[in-house]
C-alpha cells in the first residue's frame, strides 16, 4: 500500500480559474482557466492540423522554451498574457486522419485559449456560476489535468475537490461517479469552498482559535458571495450574492479610461491597472483632495507591444481608489444594485440564528482575488462596526438594557487569493484526512449516494 | 492531449519560475512537493543557508530494484555522468532524509536545457537498467554467431519493481533487447478494456503497413520464456488477470543516443500511457451514455400527458403532435 505515502491532490475548479496542486504545498501548482477547446466538425480541421505537425515534432524532443504556454499561473480567465506568440508550441496530436477519435482531440487551460484562436477548435467553459454544466467536457478536463499536468495515477492518490455552497447532492453524486468509475481514484473528499476558506484563515496571526464558524466573503471574477458558516455547516438560507465582482471593477476602470480618452483602453490594460495600482481609501472626499494636492499620486502605466518597439503611456488617476470603492458605494458604477457590501454582510448575519451571530461578526474571512485590494479589510471592518454600533445604541435606547458589545473582526491573510485551495491543502495534508475520505471500496459497497455526507474535519 | 511528455512539466515550471525570479534578483523561497507516476515524489526546496542553491530530491518505488540491477553500484555514478554536462546541476553528496537521491542546483548557472534535464530525473533513474542492457548488447554483438542461427542470450535479467504489484524486465541478446511488462488491473472494467487495448497493440503492427519498423509486441497470460527462472514473489489472487506484454527492440531502435533516449522514455511511460488511454475511453463511453440517457428522457417527455388538455381537447387529441422536447406542435 505505498499509495499511502503519496500526497493528496487538491483540485479547486472555479468558474473562471482552476487551481490544482498537491497537498502540503503553500500555493497551487497549476492555475489555469477552466476552459476546454474541443474540435469542431472533423472536416475543417484536417489542414490546420497537418501544418502543425512539423512544429509539434520539433518541440517534442523536450527542449524547454521560456514562454511555454504551460507556464505562468493565470490571474485572468479570459486572457493569457504573453502567450500570444507561442501558437506553434501546441503539440499536434495528429489525430485528424483517424476516424472516431474526435473525443480525444481537445486542449484544456491556457492551451485551450491558444487553440481556440485557430479555426478548428471551439472554446467552452464547463463550469457556470460555480456549478458544472457540461459533464462530458468536465470529465475530459479532469482526465487531462490529472494525467498531463499533475502526472498522477489517480489510483494512487486521494483527492480533495471543492464545490460551491448549495450545490445539489445530485451533482456530488455525478462527481463521485466520474472519480470512482472513470478514474478509480483511491479516495475522495468533497469540501464546500467557504469552509475551506475559513480553514485557510487559520494561518493569519489574527486568528487565535481554529473554529469553523465565520462569515466568508468570496469575491472572484463573476460574483461575490457572502456565506455564513456555523461549525462547519453552511447556513444556506442566509447566503447572499452581490452582482459586483472583479469583472465589474475592470469594466469600471475601462469606462473611466475611455472617458478620459487614454491611449489604450483594452480590458487587459484595465485588468492590470486594477491588479497593480488599486487600493481602498478610508474617505473618498479626502482622497480626492489628497490627489489634487499631491500630483505624484497619479501613476503612469506603460504598455509595450510585443517586440518592445513602441510604447503607450496610460495615465492612472482617481480610479486607483475609485474602482474598489464600488463595493462600498455601488451607485457610482451600477444603477440596479445599490446595497453596499458592509450592509449586505450585516443583513446576512442578521438572517442567521441569534446564537451564532457573535461568532459570525467576530470572524469575517476574505477569499478570492477581488478582495486583495490594500486596506480592503480595514475599511470593511470599520463600516460593519459602525453599522453594528449604531444598532446597539438604538437597542439600548429602546430597551434600556446595557449591551455587552459585539466584536467585529475582518480577517485578511496572505493566502487570500487562493484561499480555498490553500485551505484544502492544509486539511488534506493532515494525517486524519484519509480517514475522512470515502474510498473506492466504500463506493462500491454503497453506491454514489455515499458522497451525500462527509464527516467534517474537527481540527483542534 | 493524448501525448504524455517524458519530462515532468511541473518540475520544469517550478524551476523556470525560480530561475526567472532569481534573474530579477529576488530568489523564491521554495518548499514544494511534486509527484509523478508510479509512487514517485519529488521535493524541491532551498538549501537552509542559501536561496540560490536548490535541492531537488526524488523518492521512487523503482529505486531499490534499479539499484540492485548493477552489482557494482553504478547507478549514482551513471546519474552523475548524465548530469555532468548540465549547467548548474550537480549531484549532492548528502541525500535528503526520506528520499533516494538529491540533485543540487545552482540557479545562477542554470539554463533552460538543464532545467529540462532535471525534470527528466525519473526517466534518468529508470533508464539505468536499459543503459546496462545496451552495454551488454554491444558485448554480445561481438561474439561469433552460433552455427545453428540461434541467439546468444545474456545471463542476467534486469527486474525493476516499479509498482507494488507490477514489475518490468529487460533482457539483452545478441540481436535484440527484450522488454517485458507485467500488468494487473484492480478494476473489472479496466480489465476488459485493457484486454482490448493489449490485443490492439499486437494487431496494429500486422494491420498497418506504415508502422512495420515499430518494435514487435506480444501479449501472453503465461510468463514468457525469458522469465522462467524468475522466482515468483507475487500476489496469487491477482495472478489470473496478470498479462505479460513483450516489446522486442531491434538494433535499429537503439542505434544512436537519441534513439536510445526516445525508446527508453516511451517504454518507461508505457504503463501510464496505457492506463491513461483506458480512462479516456471510459470517459468517452460515459459521454455516449449521457447522450443516450438524454434521448431517452426526450422520448419520455414526449409521452407525457398534460391533465388540462385531456379535458377540453379530447376530440382533437389525435391531432396534437409533440416535438421532441414534449412541446405541442403549433399548426
Amino acid at each position: 500500500m505505498s499509495y499511502l505515502n503519496n500526497p493528496a491532490i487538491v483540485m479547486d475548479n472555479g468558474t473562471g480559474l482552476t487551481k490544482l496542486g498537491y497537498a502540503g504545498n503553500d500555493s497551487p501548482s497549476w492555475i489555469f482557466p477552466t476552459s476546454i477547446a474541443t474540435s469542431q466538425a472533423s472536416g475543417a480541421k484536417t489542414s490546420s492540423n497537418q501544418s502543425n505537425t512539423a512544429s509539434g515534432a520539433a518541440s517534442s524532443g523536450g527542449s524547454g522554451q521560456i514562454n511555454n504556454p504551460y507556464f505562468g499561473n493565470s490571474t485572468s480567465a479570459t486572457s493569457f498574457g504573453n502567450n500570444l506568440s507561442s501558437n506553434n508550441l501546441l503539440l499536434s496530436n495528429n489525430l485528424a486522419g483517424k476516424r472516431g477519435t474526435e473525443d480525444l482531440d481537445f486542449y484544456i487551460g491556457n492551451e485551450a485559449l491558444i487553440a481556440s484562436q485557430g479555426p478548428s477548435y471551439s472554446l467552452s467553459y464547463p463550469i457556470r456560476h460555480g456549478q458544472i454544466e457540461n459533464w462530458d467536457h468536465m470529465e475530459r478536463f479532469w482526465e487531462n489535468s490529472i494525467f498531463k499536468y499533475l502526472r498522477a495515477e489517480p489510483e494512487d492518490h486521494f483527492f480533495l475537490l471543492t464545490e460551491p455552497p448549495l450545490n445539489p447532492p445530485e451533482n456530488r453524486e455525478q462527481v463521485a461517479e466520474i472519480f470512482f468509475e472513470s478514474f478509480n481514484c483511491a479516495g475522495l473528499y468533497i469540501a464546500v469552498q467557504a469552509v475551506l476558506a475559513l480553514a485557510a484563515s487559520w494561518t493569519s496571526s489574527q486568528v487565535t482559535d481554529r473554529s469553523l464558524t465565520g462569515t466568508v466573503i468570496d469575491s472572484g471574477d463573476g460574483v461575490t458571495h457572502v456565506i455564513p458558516v456555523a461549525e462547519g455547516y453552511v447556513i444556506g438560507s442566509a447566503i447572499k450574492n452581490i452582482p459586483i465582482a472583479g469583472r465589474d471593477i475592470t469594466l469600471f476602470i475601462q469606462s473611466l479610461l475611455r472617458e478620459r480618452g487614454e491611449a489604450d483602453t483594452s480590458l487587459r490594460t484595465a485588468e492590470r491597472i486594477k491588479q497593480e495600482y488599486c487600493y481602498v481609501c478610508p474617505d473618498i472626499v479626502k482622497e480626492f483632495n489628497k490627489f489634487d494636492r499631491q500630483p505624484e499620486k497619479f501613476a503612469q502605466f506603460i504598455i509595450e507591444n510585443q517586440d518592445k518597439t513602441k510604447q503607450k503611456v496610460v495615465d492612472i488617476g482617481y480610479e486607483r481608489f475609485l474602482a474598489p470603492e464600488i463595493f462600498f458605494n455601488p451607485e457610482i458604477a451600477s444603477s440596479d444594485f445599490l446595497t453596499p457590501l458592509p450592509t449586505v454582510v450585516d443583513h446576512t448575519i442578521q438572517a442567521c440564528p441569534i446564537d451564532v451571530r457573535k461568532g459570525l461578526y467576530n470572524n469575517i474571512v476574505l477569499s478570492g482575488g477581488s478582495t486583495m485590494f490594500k486596506d480592503f479589510s480595514r475599511r470593511l471592518q470599520r463600516d460593519i462596526k459602525s453599522i453594528v454600533n449604531s444598532r446597539i445604541i438604538q437597542n439600548e435606547a429602546v430597551t434600556g438594557v446595557k449591551s455587552t458589545g459585539v466584536d467585529v473582526q475582518v480577517i485578511s491573510h496572505r493566502k487570500q487569493r487562493n484561499a480555498v485551495w490553500f485551505g484544502g491543502s492544509l486539511l488534506a495534508q493532515t494525517a486524519e484526512f484519509k480517514s475522512y475520505c470515502h474510498t473506492k471500496k466504500d463506493y462500491e459497497e454503497y453506491g454514489p449516494e455515499i458522497v451525500r455526507n462527509f464527516s467534517l474535519f474537527n481540527m483542534v | 492531449m493524448l501525448h504524455l511528455r517524458s519530462h515532468n512539466l511541473l518540475i520544469q515550471k517550478t524551476l523556470s519560475e525560480a530561475y526567472e525570479a532569481n534573474e530579477k534578483g529576488a530568489p523564491l523561497t521554495l518548499d514544494r512537493i511534486v509527484s509523478d507516476f508510479d509512487y514517485t515524489t519529488f521535493h524541491i526546496t532551498n538549501t537552509p543557508d542559501n536561496k540560490v542553491i536548490l535541492w531537488v530530491s526524488i523518492r521512487t518505488k523503482a529505486w531499490q530494484s534499479v539499484l540492485q540491477c548493477d552489482p557494482n553500484n553504478g547507478l549514482v555514478s551513471f546519474l552523475q555522468s548524465k548530469y555532468a554536462n548540465a549547467a548548474g546541476v550537480s549531484v549532492s553528496n548528502n541525500t535528503e532524509p526520506g528520499y533516494d537521491f538529491t540533485l543540487q542546483i545552482d540557479l545562477n548557472a542554470l539554463n533552460q536545457d538543464s532545467i529540462v534535464q532535471v525534470s527528466l530525473l525519473k526517466t534518468m533513474v529508470l533508464s539505468f537498467p536499459f543503459h546496462l542492457a545496451f552495454q551488454e548488447f554491444a558485448q554480445l554483438c561481438t561474439l561469433p554467431i552460433p552455427e545453428d542461427g540461434s541467439s546468444i542470450d545474456s545471463k542476467t535479467l534486469y527486474a525493476i519493481q516499479h509498482r507494488d504489484d507490477e514489475q518490468f524486465f529487460i533482457k539483452a541478446s545478441n540481436d535484440r533487447i527484450t522488454v517485458i511488462f507485467e500488468t494487473v488491473f484492480q478494476d473489472e472494467t479496466d480489465k476488459v478494456l485493457g484486454k482490448v487495448f493489449l490485443q490492439e497493440f499486437v494487431d496494429a503492427r500486422k494491420r498497418n503497413r506504415s508502422i512495420q519498423s515499430a518494435p514487435q509486441v506480444l501479449v501472453s497470460h503465461e510468463p514468457p520464456l525469458e522469465l522462467q527462472n524468475q522466482k515468483t514473489t507475487r500476489n496469487v489472487q491477482a495472478d489470473s488477470s496478470r498479462r505479460f506484454i513483450t516489446f522486442v527492440l531491434f538494433p535499429r531502435h537503439f542505434q544512436t543516443e537519441e534513439l536510445q533516449f526516445s525508446s527508453v522514455s516511451q517504454l518507461t511511460l508505457f504503463r501510464n500511457y496505457f492506463h491513461y488511454h483506458i480512462k479516456c475511453s471510459k470517459a468517452y463511453m460515459h459521454s455516449r451514455m449521457r447522450f443516450r440517457v438524454d434521448t431517452f428522457v426526450k422520448v419520455l417527455n414526449r409521452a407525457k400527458v398534460d391533465d388540462e388538455e385531456e379535458d377540453n381537447e379530447s376530440e382533437t387529441q389525435q391531432h396534437t403532435r409533440r416535438t421532441i422536447t414534449g412541446r405541442k406542435m403549433v399548426y
